[in-house]
């Protein structure tokens, strides 16, 4: 059980083809529907001004198609899932979400992953959290451990046999 | 005297520990008893950009846990709480995710019924605990203090999942912090976000967002700038010198996380809330004393 089963969903390429591909035209059919492009979503983007996303232009060219394009954009990467656009959107078309299923899409279809997320998966993988116990340094340059601060041991899965074995089972589940 | 158990996420517990110390010193005064419990895992949402589906799971896996015990979950950081929510909520109203879900969870002896509830600490503090009892335990009242709040997105938004505070015009921060005799003031930039997801593909993004909030904050003359997540946390106070060069600017904002600024007024040492390990200048408030 690796990175890979679980990015992958451990589906063969061509059936996973498919599933993406459908998930896309539902994307683009029923819920870029009801977008009217008013722009609300990208006014209040965080990462508009900073990296230039404009959700309301991912819609747009979902709606007409340009699917692969945006799977394979960089730019959906920059989304800071900050909820703005899915608070304010008067249709309830939340780019948001549109924007985690086109990431995630990029993933599962065997795109290279950004940054630390390889790294955080694995981790999660093998100790059930984001990163294990990190010592950390006071404002007078001291370095602390969590046990000097006389906190409890971190709770983490018991059994990571077992725990493995669920994530497993989930990466066979479809995205 | 309630009880919940303590979900503690990733965060707090490997590096985060002020947030911590000071939630285990002040809930107890004000007659909340945490349970700690084994077991836990990350919520997902960190990684839900990469399978959302595993985001789901984790989250279910969580609840399932504090379910057997019978207790509602406490969890402080507001992704955790975001992500066991909505993965409460499309739990109770999808059966075939619902019926999928449990199946998975039974093969560690877990299942997901949904009778717990799920509360952050200012959902707790402010509507659990409320105003009042806060206000009795103040011993040293923050004279004045001109502070800025800082809510972190997870908390108030999508408020279709239900989320602690309003998500145009939170106050419940500021409810409590007047009770402790500070003077939270508003200010344009009180909404925008701290860019800390961005650490994991853009991490220099991710400071200019924190930088350029901060730098807003110090101009505009706060006292303090005061957090509740161990996200927006690690990037205003633990990054806060990065976040300035990134930014050309001088950063001298003290940060502290709201339970910290509590345990202050209630009259707790220092050590005990964690104050050594703010990196930001908070000694130049000269609050609290050993």
């Amino acid at each position: 059980m690796g990175i890979v089963d679980l990015t992958s969903m451990g589906e063969s390429q061509v059936k996973l083809r498919s599933e993406i591909n459908e998930r896309l035209s539902r994307l683009k059919d029923e819920i870029s529907d009801y977008c009217f492009q008013c722009g609300k979503c990208t006014s209040g983007c965080e990462a508009h001004k900073l990296l230039e996303l404009e959700p309301h232009k991912i819609v747009a060219l979902l709606k007409q198609g340009l699917i692969d394009e945006m799977v394979n954009s960089d730019v959906i990467w920059t989304c800071m899932s900050c909820f703005k656009c899915r608070e304010r959107c008067p249709q309830k078309v939340a780019p948001v979400e549109i924007l985690f299923a086109l990431k995630n899409m990029a993933v599962a279809s065997g795109k290279q992953i950004p940054g630390n997320y390889t790294a955080m998966l694995q981790s999660v993988l093998s100790i059930g959290l984001l990163q294990d116990v990190k010592s950390v340094t006071t404002r007078d340059n001291k370095t602390i451990s969590r046990s000097d601060l006389n906190l409890p041991k971190v709770s983490k899965p018991t059994d990571p046999t077992k725990f493995q074995m669920m994530l497993s089972k989930l990466a066979v589940e479809k995205v | 005297m309630k009880k919940y158990v303590l979900y503690p996420g990733c965060v707090m517990p490997t590096e985060q520990y002020a947030y911590e110390m000071s939630i285990r010193e002040v809930l107890p005064l004000l007659n909340i008893k945490l349970v700690d419990l084994e077991g836990f895992s990350c919520c997902g949402e960190p990684i839900k950009s990469v399978n959302q589906m595993l985001s789901l799971a984790l989250s279910a896996r969580n609840i399932a846990l504090a379910e057997k015990e019978g207790l509602d979950i406490f969890a402080p950081c507001p992704m955790c709480h975001l992500a066991l929510s909505e993965s409460k909520r499309i739990l109770d109203s999808e059966l075939g995710m619902n019926e999928k879900i449990n199946k998975f969870l039974a093969d560690e002896g877990l299942s997901y019924t949904g009778k717990v509830d799920i509360v952050n600490t200012l959902d707790l503090l402010h509507d659990i605990v409320g105003v009042d009892k806060i206000k009795e335990l103040v011993k040293k009242p923050l004279k004045e203090l001109k502070v800025a709040t800082h809510y972190g997105c997870h908390l108030i938004r999508p408020s279709e999942i239900g989320r602690p505070d309003d998500s145009e015009n939170p106050q419940k921060m500021e409810k409590i912090l007047e009770a402790i005799g500070a003077k939270p003031l508003d200010y344009p930039e009180k909404l925008d976000c701290c860019g800390g997801l961005l650490t994991a593909n853009l991490p220099d993004s991710a400071l200019t967002k924190t930088g350029q909030k901060l730098q807003k904050v110090q101009e505009q003359g706060f006292d303090a700038f005061i957090d509740i997540c161990p996200w927006c946390h690690r990037q205003y106070d633990s990054k806060q010198t990065k976040a300035g060069e990134i930014v050309a600017a001088k950063l001298e904002v003290p940060v502290f996380y709201l339970t910290q600024l509590l345990g202050i007024s209630f009259g707790i040492s220092k050590d005990k809330l964690g104050l050594d390990l703010n990196l930001s200048p908070v000694d130049k408030l000269n609050l609290g004393g050993k």
